[in-house]
């Protein structure tokens, strides 16, 4: 049927917002004026002497950047960007309106899957949680969970790419705690790419430093920062900026200090190679002033997400949130609570990366179970995102007028067509009271780990096709990480 | 005379700072004995601060104005205190260790101690071992307080231990350790005198510490 509507508005997905226009732009003018009267902190005299070249005033080390100069970033940035599995196929697209939810880094603890005790993080759950995230489909990248403590210290950021990238085709954003990681990451993803030419072409990883609030960049971090500017690696400079903490107590104030601490790298990274990919962002929360502790679970976290993402739309760049977690040290309500407010807002807002799924004890512990019962709240979400088409078809007043009243839409080639596009659970329960309690009435918690060990036990992954050369110079590549933290240290 | 220490321990738990160290000045002006004011006024208030906090009626910006304040009264009467009466107000030299750039848990877990009495001096973050060694010869603390909250620098807080001990000076200081990946064993292995996962915690240490 042809559509003849005009000038008509159509809504293809809700549309949410915290801040007005007029409120962004008074934030945005917060920020400029932090950054050409207060500036920040750089550790870095090569990147400080940037800055000075393009006109940013320089004292001991802090660095002031002129408005102007912000904007001249803000033309650069790329409009879009996308990130391919190391097979080729797109599978990010960094633009507007698309969210893509992932697990959080580094955590201290990971909740082994089967003792379900919580112990020190081993180089098998690397493997382990790049496996589950291969297998679950509203994962949209992916991302350690934990810091490997069984490897030789300092060199865990690499045997945790390593291995993960193999496991997974689902594109990682990477960490790693120095130039000298960095580099041996980007070898890495250049050899899955097959070479260096190949990866420009189709960049198969992201990697995540952070400034530190209030306004300090430290050495190694915009260091990570240069790297990646000068090889053209997709990144992410974002903080955890600790509402009351670190930040004011307000909102709008912790806004205006994250972001400004984002822009000192998107400002560098772009004076080092314009229109290189930078995203901004960060864990945006309270400290808890009765508990002392950063709250992964507080519904402030919610409201400041949202706006800076709102705020990085703004200012036309991408912007890494935060949602899946909680402070509980479990999975289990608590966190079931936490993190479907929290997923769906990042979802209605809009915010690109959205990480921490499986973060649990308030970004202490990882735990995979908690990732895979995101999954599930993730794709619900992404139901209400979609919101309610209107055609013709969808109208449907011909299967209205010819079911007529009384009766039923049951046998109608309409509902057979349309009725697959409801959402099917695999982890919710809907069963009868006699099916359930027949089939050992489980609970949502027994449905997850039942779901994420068979995952563990069946799901093949990609690491079969891996090629056996490309093992081999991955292996050269950890040999090489392990002889540089021994010569060099940490 | 008491009714002024239960105004200090009022103002003390209101967080009114010029209050709390006018008052003490006028009990020193009274000639009130220095340590009566501190063990009346001032720790009295503060063992209410800190009950209160452990019970979560007060919250950590209420509970540091209290400890500024009481850091005003201590500056008043720390020229004038009795070696005995002092020593519960000893000296915390407060470091994150080399490679660690967390800083906000150590300046929480500093500012209750002072809270507590202690004068601290925060040596700040990425501090090597050999500047905090020189640092405990240099100003002789009766504790240190070392923090990390990365696996990757946590065993910094050993070989700072093992450098003090290297020095000749491990007896002369306690060693009280914290942060997000410490625990009671890591302490222990490393030969701490003490493991704090919190910084009501960590003062509570401190002063059995400095009683032992
Ligand atoms: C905020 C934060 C940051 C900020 C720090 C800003 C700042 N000004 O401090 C920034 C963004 C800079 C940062 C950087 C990094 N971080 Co960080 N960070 C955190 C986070 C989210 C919160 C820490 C915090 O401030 N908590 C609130 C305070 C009040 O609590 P606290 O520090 O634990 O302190 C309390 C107690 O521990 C205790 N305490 C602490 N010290 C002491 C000392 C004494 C003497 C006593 C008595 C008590 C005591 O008392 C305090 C008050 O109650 C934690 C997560 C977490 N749950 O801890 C990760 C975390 C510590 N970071 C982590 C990591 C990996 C990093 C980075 C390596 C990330 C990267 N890839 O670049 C870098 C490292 C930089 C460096 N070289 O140090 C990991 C550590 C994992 C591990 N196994 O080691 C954690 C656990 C989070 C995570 N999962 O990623 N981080």
């Amino acid at each position: 049927m042809a559509n003849d509507k005009t000038n008509c508005i159509v809504n293809r997905s809700p549309r949410f917002s915290f801040l007005s226009e007029d409120q962004k732009q008074t934030i945005f003018h917060g920020m400029l004026k932090v950054l050409q009267d207060t500036g920040a902190n750089v550790h870095h005299e090569q990147a400080r002497d940037i800055f000075k070249k393009h006109g940013c005033k320089v004292d001991g080390v802090r660095v002031y950047i002129p408005p102007n100069l912000v904007r001249q970033a803000l033309q650069s940035v790329p409009l879009m960007t996308t990130i391919f599995d190391w097979e080729g196929n797109p599978r990010i697209y960094i633009e507007e309106n698309r969210s893509y939810f992932g697990p959080g880094p580094t955590l201290v603890y990971f909740r082994d899957p089967w003792t379900l005790e919580r112990r020190k993080c081993l180089r098998k759950d690397a493997t382990t949680v790049a496996r589950v995230c291969d297998a679950l489909p509203n994962i949209g990248f992916v991302e350690g969970l934990v810091t490997i403590s069984d490897v030789p210290r300092g060199t865990d950021d690499v045997f945790e790419f390593a291995d993960m990238i193999q496991n997974t085709t689902t594109p990682i954003m990477a960490w790693s705690y120095h130039r000298g990681g960095a580099r041996d990451l980007h070898r890495i993803g250049c050899i899955m790419a097959g070479g260096e030419e190949a990866f420009k072409k189709k960049p198969n990883y992201i990697l995540y430093s952070e400034p530190i609030s209030p306004l300090v960049s430290d050495f190694h971090a915009i260091d990570k920062l240069m790297y990646c500017a000068e090889h053209g690696i997709p990144q992410d400079y974002s903080p955890c900026a600790i509402g009351g903490g670190t930040v004011p107590a307000t909102h709008a104030g912790q806004l205006v200090v994250a972001l400004s601490e984002s822009m000192v790298g998107v400002v560098l990274s772009q004076l080092i190679n314009p229109g290189t990919c930078i995203i901004l962002g960060g864990v945006q929360s309270i400290l808890d002033m009765r508990r002392g502790i950063y709250s992964y679970g507080a519904p402030e976290l919610n409201v400041l997400s949202g706006g800076l993402t709102e705020m990085a739309r703004y200012c036309g760049l991408p912007m890494f949130g935060t949602a899946g977690c909680t402070d509980t040290k479990v999975m289990e309500i608590q966190s079931g609570i936490e993190a479907t407010l929290q997923i769906h807002t990042s979802m209605l807002t809009g915010a690109n990366f959205v990480h921490d799924c499986g973060y649990t004890e308030s970004g202490k512990t990882g735990d995979i179970f908690q990732t895979v019962m995101d999954d599930e709240i993730i794709s619900m979400a992404r139901i209400i995102e979609e919101g309610i088409e209107v055609t013709e078809e969808t109208l449907a007043v011909d299967v209205i007028n010819s079911v007529g009243s009384g009766g039923h839409y049951l046998y109608e080639d309409h509902t057979m067509k349309w009725f697959r596009k409801h959402w099917r659970p695999t982890l919710m329960d809907r069963q009868s009271y006699e099916d359930w309690d027949k089939s050992g009435r489980k609970t949502m918690q027994d449905r997850i780990m039942e779901k994420t060990r068979d995952i563990l036990e069946n799901h093949e992954g990609p690491i079969s096709r891996v090629p056996e050369e490309v093992k081999k110079d991955i292996q050269k590549v950890i040999d090489g990480a392990v002889e540089r933290v021994e010569k060099e240290g940490l | 005379m008491s009714e002024k220490f239960g105004k200090i321990a009022d103002g003390l738990l209101h967080g009114k700072i010029d209050e709390v160290a006018a008052l003490t000045q006028e009990l020193l002006d009274e000639g009130v004995d220095p340590d009566e004011v501190l063990q009346k006024g001032l720790f009295a208030g503060m063992d209410v601060v800190g009950k209160k906090f452990k019970n979560c009626e007060m919250f950590i910006p209420e509970v540091l104005r209290s400890a500024k304040a009481m850091h005003a009264a201590m500056d008043k009467l720390r020229p004038v205190l009795s070696e005995e009466g002092g020593s519960r107000a000893g000296t915390v030299v407060m470091a994150t260790v080399q490679g660690d750039l967390h800083d906000i848990g150590k300046n929480l877990a500093g500012m209750m101690m002072e809270g507590a009495g202690f004068n601290i001096i925060d040596m700040g973050i990425d501090r090597k071992t050999e500047d905090i060694v020189d640092m405990v010869k240099e100003k002789k603390p009766q504790i240190l307080g070392l923090s990390a909250l990365l696996t990757t620098t946590m065993p910094k807080m050993g070989e700072v231990i093992n450098a003090l001990k290297e020095a000749g000076i491990r007896d002369q200081v306690k060693v009280i350790v914290g942060g997000a990946p410490v625990t009671d064993d890591f302490a222990r292995e490393i030969g701490a005198d003490a493991y704090a996962p919190n910084a009501s915690i960590g003062t509570e240490k401190a002063l059995e510490l400095i009683k032992a």
